[in-house]
């Protein structure tokens, strides 16, 4: 086992015997009340993140630049990231260690630390140039909406291979 | 009863069956029901707030309208067909849970919220598009709004919360 894979491991086990992991897991109602959260600055992210992209494609926002635009959906956005990261994180510590060897999990991680970086990175850059071809801009457009859907995919999958997985072992 | 008669129907038609006992037709539809909220419930919630004075302050609010109405009406459509189809699936066993029924009732007065907004502050909107802050009315509408989406999504998890796993 490699350094990072023995460090995640004990950091998913920190996770599931941590104070949120106990209390989530023993409460009937508290992590679907988590994951009503998770949806909503999913609607957010989704919403925001679409017309900062739409504007990016060339379908404008009325007749704001897609600098203006950004610059006033960004709280949001940002806010929006923050609320999934953090019910995610609570949603993550009441089964960390089963979804360390979950591939759906690693994939979706794989793909929101990609997601993050180039929203932080590359997207913001485009946005805020000003002077960009055409032809940047909706690449840019595009692999962060391809990117964001690979996350919210992934998500999804994470359901169905966690049902699979306790079905089979009868939990 | 007429009701039970007719869940039994569309449990026994041959598209919930197909939907019930297919592998793949049951997560795929679902996936895509989500993953249309981060367009329809995105720009509810955008709306919403451009109602409330809180976001793109620049911009008319019939501006955003147009731009939005599209989006929302497709996307609406969109959670309307797979919605149906999910429910087609397994119709008897969803209408017997509580959150069903307190979902399809949210959702029913979202629409009336937006049925009566379009009969009052919709028809004076060019009266009042201009002015710097939105009229008291459009407030109430898009906090309303904002709730009653709130709770159509907390009774949409609260469905799969309760319904046994398939």
């Amino acid at each position: 086992m490699s350094a990072l894979a023995a460090w995640t491991l004990a950091f998913c086990r920190w996770c599931n015997g941590s104070y949120f992991g106990h209390v989530i897991r023993d409460s009937a109602w508290l992590f679907p009340f988590v994951e009503v959260f998770h949806l909503l600055a999913l609607g957010l992210l989704g919403g925001t993140l679409v017309l900062v992209n739409l504007s990016l494609l060339g379908i404008r926002f009325g007749s704001a630049s897609t600098a203006e635009l950004a610059r006033e959906l960004r709280p949001w956005m940002f806010g929006s990231i923050g609320v999934m990261l953090l019910s995610g994180f609570l949603l993550f510590s009441t089964e960390a260690v089963k979804m360390y060897g979950n591939w759906a999990f690693q994939l979706k991680m794989t793909l929101l630390l990609l997601a993050l970086l180039f929203t932080l990175t590359l997207h913001r850059k485009v946005i805020d140039a000003q002077r960009t071809s055409a032809g940047v801009r909706a690449a840019t457009a595009l692999i962060s909406l391809l990117l964001w859907l690979g996350v919210g995919l992934g998500g999804r999958a994470l359901g169905y291979v966690t049902t699979a997985a306790s079905t089979l072992t009868g939990q | 009863m007429i009701l039970d008669s007719s869940l039994v129907w569309l449990h026994d038609t041959s598209f919930g069956t197909v939907i019930r006992e297919s592998t793949w037709a049951e997560p795929i539809i679902e996936t895509i029901h989500v993953l249309t909220l981060t367009v329809f419930l995105g720009f509810v919630i955008v709306l919403d707030l451009r109602l409330l004075d809180l976001i793109l302050l620049r911009a008319r609010v019939s501006a955003i309208f147009r731009q939005l109405n599209p989006w929302l009406f497709g996307s609406f459509a969109i959670m309307l067909v797979t919605g149906i189809s999910l429910f087609a699936g397994d119709p008897v066993l969803f209408y017997g849970t509580i959150f069903f029924k307190l979902k399809m009732l949210m959702l029913l007065a979202a629409a009336l919220n937006v049925v009566v907004f379009n009969l009052t502050l919709g028809r004076s909107l060019m009266q009042w598009d201009a002015r710097a802050t939105t009229p008291r009315g459009a407030k109430i509408t898009g906090l309303l709004s904002l709730l009653l989406w709130i709770s159509v999504v907390a009774c949409g998890r609260g469905i799969a919360y309760v319904l046994p796993p398939p």
